[in-house]
């Protein structure tokens, strides 16, 4: 039983007729109300309210900006997402009054804190728009910069970038050399070099600096044991598993990425059953997560998680985030770009110069949401589900389809299950990884209540 | 310790307040410095002069209010310090068992004062209110609010509350944006009315205050949940913490407690007192759920080495800079400079029970 406010409960087969039945014994409703499943006290019916209403996303002043200053990049990965171009490619950069647009836009984030990530292309073959845009930032605001970069070359100017505290890097590790190799399409001198890389950094920054994540073709995945062992020997703990995009050069190149059968269902659940394992057999070393489903846990049991922008509901476009394109055009999220980069549909809701309180915005905005929709209205997941547009419009080319019935809903509902198996689950190893993920520091605590 | 009270000479006649400043400014509420030693100050303003017993470097930029007839004076802004906070009343309707500034049954009405303080006061700067209990004076207390943030937007409120006396009346006056300046710093003890009712001494305290939550809910008020840490209420805290996790999950902080040796736990602190150390399983849990919840819950008044490794980052160093003072055995610790310490008048006896990190 989940409810509206996210809190939910494993209910006997016999409650559970009680309650369809309306038949509940007073027991019951004592006990439905002590947690929070009905409310009595005038108190208690406000506060359900509130964090009934805490579950919708609220859409925050723009806090947070992709920038792709440059479409241009110095290698070809064959699930490149972006089209990219040429390293030696012209007019793939931010012009002049792009910059200073970006520049304008950048100086009105006067909020607490706001991240501006770059994107690519590659970031690093403009280090002077980099700083451009640092330099930009108002004082008064606390910044995250994050470069996402390949790796591939690193030097003084670079590394004077890295060297920020305020900046971050994330890159790819798809695993070990072959596989990162053959993803990339590129020779093994080069991923060796990559690696070495990467190495440097991080024994000059240590790991809480540097984030990786591996794109996985699940066709021919990696071991997970290796995959792991790739990440934990460098002290990199947290690992997004991504699967192969269906957008970009990997529409072309990878079509049956268009549904993702079980296989990628089977490994997901291999890989997070051996970070179980580790967790548990070596509980003095640092724990080891899975970045996306951790998240998916907080959201199960906290409102408010609602930075990760491809889950959330309603999904407000253009608002609390936006991307600006190469060529100044802004984009509701980094896959619509993509999209349009590849030619499948133009998603673009403005650009930097004039604005994007468009109706292209807000038409987007007006589908962004799963209330309303009969089958998620009727799901007891959609307290902690999304609705990622994007995603559907890439695979189906519209929005307009059976909830149940698209890739989005079949991988979170794959999620979502899993997740409540795993919260119900007697198992100690299980239970042990489960706390650490949500961050707590015992195991006293039950995760999921039963009646 | 710092001094928040000094002997002073003034030649003036009713208690004012002023704000001390080295050199000479326009502002007419200003008393500039005219002497000073490393002993004494001697200040000069519209009121006349002052002459205080302590050396004008500590004083310069604090608020104070002079009072000639008591030959002393009271910081009550003090220039840089994050822990100020005006008295609006000594008088209480609870009668916590472990208060630590009991009640007083008189009451004097300091309310123009503290206005003219509050409005001298740094920019940006967060003002505590506490008492006894501010809301017995809530029209006076609700307007010198009012009046102060729409004089100076730029200041904050904290302020401490029972919260026994707000009704449905007040929703619409606190439900204006002037009062998201403002956040309620209000006590639960317990997850059950019987136990919250005994420590808070008070008869259906419990009920009340689930009314006012309500009230200040509907409001959109800000709220920090308070709870002491004491020997009764200790095995309760797990529920409490799944209770605050259902009803008042809008609350921006659940502060938990250390007890003060002061007031009423003085001499009741061989009952009240829970010495953590013995026993962290039930604070844990508390952080656990609240943890799991998305609730915000800290540790305060507590030092480190008295928080298992896995639970400090809970801690906040908390203990206001004029009362909090050290173990000769923290010289060294490495946790020192994020430790809550003690306060000043924690028993000497007690102050050694530390374990440097």
């Amino acid at each position: 039983m989940t409810a509206p406010t996210g809190r939910f409960f494993s209910a006997s087969t016999d409650l559970m007729t009680r309650l369809t039945s309306q038949a509940l014994t007073d027991t019951d409703k004592q006990w439905l109300e002590a947690h929070g499943f009905l409310a009595v006290s005038p108190l208690a019916k406000h506060a359900q309210k509130f964090m009934k209403a805490r579950r919708r996303t609220q859409a925050t002043p723009l806090d947070y900006l992709i920038l792709v200053p440059t479409l241009r990049c110095n290698l070809a990965c064959s699930y490149c997402q972006v089209s990219r171009a040429d390293e030696r490619a012209v007019g793939f950069d931010w012009n002049a009054q792009t910059l200073a647009a970006v520049q304008r836009l950048v100086r009105t984030l006067d909020g607490p804190a706001a991240k501006i990530e770059f994107q690519g292309g590659e970031p690093t073959l403009r280090p002077d728009l980099i700083r451009a845009v640092i330099e930009a930032a108002p004082a008064s605001t606390s910044m995250t910069y994050v470069i996402c970069t390949n790796l591939q070359v690193i030097n003084e100017e670079i590394l004077e970038i890295f060297d920020r505290d305020d900046v971050q890097i994330s890159t790819s590790l798809d695993a070990d050399l072959m596989t990162h190799s053959r993803q990339r399409q590129s020779d093994i001198a080069k991923t060796k070099q990559f690696l070495a890389n990467l190495d440097q950094l991080l024994a000059r920054y240590g790991p809480s600096k540097i984030s990786a994540l591996p794109t996985i073709d699940s066709r021919s995945p990696p071991d997970v044991d290796d995959l792991i062992e790739e990440y934990k020997s460098r002290g990199l703990t947290s690992i997004y598993l991504r699967p192969v995009n269906f957008q970009g050069f990997a529409r072309k190149r990878h079509p049956h990425a268009k549904s993702q059968d079980k296989s990628w269902d089977d490994y997901y659940e291999r890989f997070l059953f051996s970070l179980i394992e580790r967790n548990w057999s070596e509980q003095s070393g640092a724990v080891l997560e899975e970045t996306y489903f951790s998240h998916l846990l907080k959201r199960i049991f906290r409102p408010g998680q609602d930075r990760h922008v491809d889950l959330r509901n309603p999904n407000p476009i253009g608002r609390d985030y936006v991307v600006i394109d190469h060529d100044g055009r802004a984009y509701p999220s980094d896959e619509a770009r993509m999209l349009a980069r590849s030619g499948i549909i133009d998603l673009s809701i403005g650009d930097v110069l004039t604005g994007w309180d468009t109706p292209e915005r807000y038409a987007l905005e007006q589908a962004a949401t799963s209330f309303g929709d009969p089958a998620c209205d009727s799901c007891a997941y959609q307290p902690y589900c999304g609705r990622d547009i994007v995603d559907d419009i890439a695979r189906y080319g519209t929005v307009d389809l059976p909830r149940h019935e698209t890739e989005f809903c079949r991988r979170h509902m794959h999620l979502f299950d899993f997740a409540f198996r795993m919260i119900y689950s007697n198992d100690e190893a299980i239970q042990y990884s489960l706390k650490r993920w949500l961050g707590l520091a015992s195991d006293a605590v039950s995760l999921g209540m039963k009646r | 310790m710092i001094p928040l009270a000094l002997p002073a000479q003034s030649d003036g006649i009713t208690p004012y307040v002023t704000r001390l400043r080295r050199k000479r400014t326009d502002h007419p509420e200003d008393s500039w410095c005219l002497m000073s030693t490393e002993v004494k100050s001697l200040w000069c303003g519209a009121h006349g002069l002052v002459e205080i017993d302590y050396s004008a470097d500590a004083l310069e930029g604090d608020v104070i209010l002079v009072n000639p007839a008591a030959k002393r004076i009271e910081r009550m802004l003090r220039s840089g310090s994050r822990h100020n906070s005006l008295l609006i009343t000594e008088r209480c309707d609870q009668l916590c068992l472990m208060c630590s500034q009991p009640p007083k049954k008189s009451h004097v009405d300091r309310f123009d004062l503290l206005h003219k303080a509050c409005l001298l006061a740094e920019p940006s700067a967060t003002i505590g209110i506490s008492g006894g209990e501010p809301t017995l004076y809530k029209a006076r207390l609700f307007e010198m609010v009012e009046q102060v943030l729409q004089a100076r937007p730029d200041l904050s409120f904290h302020i401490l509350s029972n919260g026994q006396h707000f009704c449905a009346d007040d929703i619409p006056r606190l439900s204006d944006s002037l009062w998201h300046k403002v956040i309620w710093g209000i006590p639960i003890y317990a997850a059950t009315a019987v136990l919250h009712d005994r420590i808070v001494g008070k008869t259906d305290a419990y009920e009340r205050l689930h009314e006012s939550f309500d009230y200040l809910l509907l409001s959109g008020a800000r709220l920090e949940l308070r709870t002491v840490l004491l020997a009764d209420n200790i095995a309760d805290l797990p529920a409490l913490a799944g209770r605050i996790s259902i009803l008042l999950s809008h609350a921006e902080q659940w502060s938990l407690m250390g007890l003060e040796n002061i007031g009423f736990a003085r001499n009741r602190w061989p009952e009240l007192y829970f010495d953590l150390r013995s026993g962290f399983t039930q604070v844990g849990e508390a952080l656990d759920i609240a943890m799991l919840n998305g609730l915000n819950a800290r540790l305060f008044n507590v030092p480190l080495c008295h928080i298992p490794p896995a639970y400090r980052h809970h801690g906040v160093a908390s203990i206001s800079d004029w009362k909090q003072r050290f173990a000769p055995k923290c010289t060294g610790c490495a946790g020192k400079s994020d430790c809550s310490g003690f306060f000043e008048w924690h028993p000497d006896e007690l102050l050694n029970q530390v374990s440097p990190i």
